[in-house]
């Protein structure tokens, strides 16, 4: 067989099937998520009519909508103020200590546990009823601390976003590390000749060298705050009431539990959307900041 | 780079790690605890104690209780076909988008960077419908074959290694007369090995870890796997804490030890994407 016949029998064939699989199970997903949205199908009916932009309409006028986008950006805020903290961590983790691998090891470990064991775990240690936290305030003279971690409206979101960091705080400060690690060293060296001091050093090499690093973090954040859904689906199912829904929990109840198809589809266009302009403002804002 | 800190501050340092060591072990040693208690034994004494006299019995009938065998059975399916199926696929992108130009290359490497920004769950109220028409749904064949996709980190990865091997060695080869096919089975897929344990390894957790694919779409009691045999296990909210922990430490082992054991990989895979090389 020539080898221009081949080449375009294995172009086909290699790519036939990775690239239907995306198309079935991605983009045309999505484009019918698009079609819906624009319907009232409810999900079983045969038939369905189309209403315009009125479910797009209803979901912005929806306050429960507005409510569960606070409770996301709740997570995306606290987040980022971690983002410093988690430098700081990897910075240290890069020194000469002896036993830092033993710490990136540890510091690692929740990321790669088991979502559903470690949200029922955290259900369990938050029980008000000598629940674990709640003994140990009682066992270091912080009674007054003590509370109904998940069914007080007001505490319930925070106790949530602590899952949230004690989950994925570690995977921020192993990527860090990673761009810490790619720093050359001669770079430190030639800038201790020029007479610099530690925080010249930070300022003007350690934090271009992981800017790479930090945008990545900072898009993963947008994605995974606007996205959450696990730990609140498994530990409260988004209550008590409406206290801790996130936009995707209640996009996935009003499609599954309430059989609102068009409505749900209109909130996860929107949710696309916003992840896509989210993300493009905030590499923009980077890039201007960082050249 | 490498710093060395004055000795002096070398003490706050191991404060501060030890302080986080704290924080991350102290949820998984009170749920190892309670997994060991007996149920006397959790009424009477503060959560926070050590277990009197260590006792299987939780981690047994939270087993029996709660389906672990078949939880442990399906994940293994799952991760096991859809590790290979995706390493190959991914592969077999990478080598095509590397090696070969043609009309839509640019088309679908648009596609996949696309696909980037599809949300996550939300985009199951679609799909849901399109796993059900092809008679998927309530089967192990609905996770497997989104699972199996390739995505772009992947390809990403997969095309930095490729980039690295001279395509002289495949141009020797076509003077030997070898086909493109056995191009990439003989000579580029083996040198694309170690990429592949990488990428297979960080797959496998995200398979061990999903839950949400398996929940909406194998509600069947047979096809649990670990993550929906544990939720149906708590939502049935016949068993006390001490159950419940065990249950929970079942499920967290297995990540647990492929994390105490490949660690390496894991790491690599973690940071391949992040760091240019």
């Amino acid at each position: 067989m020539s080898y221009s016949l081949q080449k375009k029998l294995v172009i086909v064939s290699f790519l036939f099937i990775p690239v239907s699989l995306l198309l079935l199970f991605l983009l045309y997903p999505s484009l019918r998520l698009l079609q819906f949205s624009l319907t009232d199908w409810n999900g079983i009916s045969k038939s369905f009519h189309y209403v315009g932009l009125e479910n797009y309409i209803a979901a912005f006028k929806n306050p429960d909508v507005w409510k569960a986008l606070t409770n996301n950006f709740l997570y995306f805020g606290i987040h980022a103020i971690f983002i410093p903290l988690e430098v700081m961590i990897a910075v240290f983790l890069n020194n000469k200590m002896r036993a830092s691998n033993f710490f990136r090891s540890i510091v690692f470990m929740p990321y790669i546990l088991n979502g559903v064991a470690v949200a029922y775990l955290f259900s369990f240690l938050y029980n008000p009823i000598n629940g674990p936290i709640n003994s140990l305030l009682e066992s270091i003279g912080l009674e007054s601390w003590i509370q109904n971690w998940l069914s007080d409206k007001g505490v319930v979101n925070y106790s949530l976003i602590v899952v949230s960091l004690w989950r994925f705080s570690g995977l921020h400060v192993i990527l860090f590390l990673a761009g810490l690690q790619s720093i050359p060293n001669d770079l430190y060296e030639a800038a201790t000749i020029d007479g610099a001091g530690p925080l010249k050093k930070f300022v003007h090499i350690t934090l271009p060298g992981i800017s790479r690093v930090m945008e990545i973090v900072l898009f993963l954040n947008v994605r995974g705050a606007l996205q959450v859904f696990d730990i609140p689906f498994l530990m409260t199912q988004g209550g008590p009431g409406l206290a801790s829904t996130t936009f995707t929990v209640y996009t996935i109840q009003t499609a599954f539990k309430y059989n609102n198809y068009g409505l749900a589809s209109s909130l996860a266009i929107i949710l696309m959307l916003m992840i896509i302009v989210f993300s493009y403002f905030q590499g923009k804002l980077f890039k201007g900041k960082g050249d | 780079m490498k710093h060395n800190y004055q000795t002096r501050s070398l003490p706050l340092l191991y404060l501060l790690f030890a302080f986080i060591t704290a924080i991350v072990l102290f949820p998984i040693l009170i749920n190892v605890f309670t997994a060991f208690k007996s149920p006397g034994d959790l009424m009477n004494s503060s959560p926070l104690a050590l277990p009197k006299v260590w006792s299987f019995d939780n981690l047994k009938s939270a087993f029996e209780k709660g389906n672990m065998l078949i939880g442990f059975k399906n994940t293994g399916i799952l991760v096991l076909v859809s590790v290979i199926l995706n390493t190959i696929l991914g592969a077999m992108t990478a080598y095509v988008l590397n090696r070969f130009d043609f009309r839509f290359k640019k088309v679908i490497m648009g596609m996949f960077i696309v696909a980037m920004v599809v949300p996550f769950y939300t985009t199951e109220v679609a799909r849901f419908q399109i796993i059900k028409s092809f008679g998927l749904y309530d089967s192990l064949g609905a996770p497997l074959l989104i699972y199996a996709g390739t995505d772009l980190l992947q390809i990403f990865i997969f095309l930095q290694f490729i980039e690295k091997i001279s395509s002289q060695l495949d141009e020797s080869a076509m003077i030997d007369g070898a086909s493109y096919i056995s191009i990439f089975t003989r000579i580029l897929f083996p040198l694309l090995l170690p990429a592949s344990a990488t990428l297979g390894i960080i797959k496998a957790v995200d398979i061990m870890n999903d839950m949400y694919i398996p929940y909406l779409y194998m509600p069947s009691k047979e096809l649990h796997t670990l993550s929906t045999s544990l939720m149906s296990f708590v939502g049935q909210r016949a068993s006390s804490f001490e159950q419940l922990s065990a249950a929970i430490l079942i499920v967290l082992i297995p990540t647990l030890l492929l994390y105490l054991f490949l660690q390496r990989y894991v790491f690599s895979g973690i940071t391949a994407g992040a760091v240019k090389e």
